[in-house]
């Protein structure tokens, strides 16, 4: 019989503050240092290595290789940090961004690149190219 | 004149209690939370929360499954209906709106009606977890009663010897009243048959040890898992009025002073104030009965309450009601 003894608990706690956190009001409780957060994706620092894609369980990684780099898909994300502990150019970081309710699974905030940058970069890897075999062109003619 | 003292005036006075009495036990079922969470170190909702609970649930969509027959929609209504009616018979701080000889009988046998057109919307609805609620409703019901009958009978009939002029009426608290017989045994008699009222009033509402048919993490719901929207408005209203109506009774019983006469108020401002402080009484009972009570104790099984209701609190009951009887009978 436990009721006696919570009686006056009980009583007591009436005149006690409330131990809540009245999260719209206030700051949401504080997150550790360590905390695993949305991931944020640099994509210059990117060489298209490929680990996150081997090491990922929520295949939240797409190579593209045409541009050597990841698409991202973080609504599959699963926040266990492996794809940062292995990718050796630290492109893949942890943020500490932890409210991500969102009425859109496929919006702007889980896709880090855009399929419009996609296309960019891709004009960017041909401009390079042309460049490229212009002077080689040149070269020839030179050589020619 | 005849037609204006004998139904004006009680339908004026019937539609006035439900609109005060439907408020006021809205307000304290949110009071209750509020304090219980408290209690817990939570902030809790805000006061009008049931209101705002009824306004949504009457705003929903109401789904009637396939295996329910009409009964499932007529019960709740009837049950309002019960509630409604009670509230003439209920003693509200003042004498009841239509107190007549012997209605106590009337006010039992309408309390327990609301339990029954509860059992009977939910075997009505034809899902099997109604089915199981109404049968521990059904058994708890008739383990809940013979206790309190007995224990008003007795306090009835031991008011009447000092002389009322309507006995077994559930005005006669207001002219006479348990502690007025000043024997110590009758005190200590009075003394048990509150704790028997208290156990009853928390079997009644259904809190704490006694919330067994309705058991949510139990059975489903119990009773109420196919009501929906506008039905389950009304039969949350029920319940909380029920509450009221219930506290009333035990109020009525041990604590029947009013306030008025120390203010010289005569009339209908005399029954405004007593209403008031009735209400006010009702609310510090049910704070000891339902929130504390909710607070501190978990569910029985059935078979553990019916057990506590026939050996601790019927024994009881007879102690209690023998003690007050003692004096007239030797």
């Amino acid at each position: 019989m436990k009721a006696p003894i919570l009686v006056p608990v009980v009583l007591r706690n009436l005149f006690k503050r409330p131990a809540t956190n009245r999260f719209p009001q206030m700051e949401p409780v504080p997150i550790p240092e360590d905390f695993r957060g949305m991931i944020s994706y640099n994509v210059d620092k990117c060489v298209g290595c490929r680990m996150c894609v081997n090491v990922c369980p929520a295949g939240v990684f797409v190579y593209l290789p045409e541009i050597r780099k990841v698409a991202l898909w973080t609504a599959r994300c699963i926040y266990c940090g492996q794809c940062v502990d292995v990718c050796p150019t630290g492109a893949l970081q942890l943020s500490r961004d932890f409210l991500l309710a969102s009425y859109d699974n496929k919006s702007d905030r889980f896709i880090p690149l855009e399929p419009e940058k996609v296309e960019e970069i891709k004009r960017k890897l041909e401009e390079q190219k042309k460049v490229k075999e212009a002077a080689k062109k040149e070269k020839e003619g030179k050589n020619v | 004149m005849d037609v204006v003292s004998n139904v004006v005036y009680p339908v004026a006075g019937l539609l006035g209690l439900y609109a005060f009495v439907s408020l006021a036990s809205l307000v304290w079922e949110g009071i209750d939370r509020k304090l219980v969470a408290r209690m817990q170190r939570r902030i809790g909702p805000p006061i009008l929360q049931p209101v705002y609970d009824f306004l949504k649930l009457a705003s929903k969509e109401t789904i009637i499954p396939n295996t329910a027959s009409y009964m499932f929609k007529a019960a709740p209504v009837l049950a309002l209906a019960t509630v409604i009616a009670l509230l003439v018979y209920t003693p509200m701080g003042f004498t009841p709106i239509l107190a007549s000889k012997g209605d106590v009988i009337v006010f039992i046998y309408l309390l327990t009606l609301i339990s029954f057109f509860k059992i009977l919307g939910a075997i009505s609805s034809g899902n099997p977890y109604a089915k199981i609620g109404a049968a521990r409703e059904a058994t708890i019901m008739v383990s809940r009663e013979p206790a309190m009958m007995l224990a008003i009978f007795t306090i009835m009939w031991r008011i009447g010897k000092l002389g009322v002029d309507k006995p077994f009426s559930m005005g006669t608290f207001y002219q006479h009243n348990i502690w007025e017989i000043g024997t110590p045994m009758s005190f200590v008699g009075a003394v048990i048959l509150l704790y028997v009222f208290a156990v009853w009033l928390a079997s009644e509402i259904e809190v704490g040890f006694f919330n067994i048919p309705d058991a949510e993490e139990e059975i489903a719901e119990g009773l109420l898992v196919e009501y929906s929207g506008r039905y389950l408005a009304l039969l949350k209203l029920t319940h909380s009025m029920k509450a009221f109506i219930s506290a009333s009774l035990v109020v009525a019983i041990f604590f029947p002073w009013g306030i008025s006469g120390y203010f010289g108020l005569t009339g209908i401002s005399a029954n405004v104030g007593d209403l008031l402080f009735h209400t006010l009484k009702v609310f510090i009972l049910l704070f000891v009965v339902q929130s504390v009570f909710r607070a501190v104790t978990g569910r029985l099984k059935i078979t553990q309450a019916v057990d506590f209701l026939w050996k601790n609190v019927f024994l009881a009951s007879l102690v209690g009601s023998l003690l007050i009887a003692m004096e007239v009978i030797m």
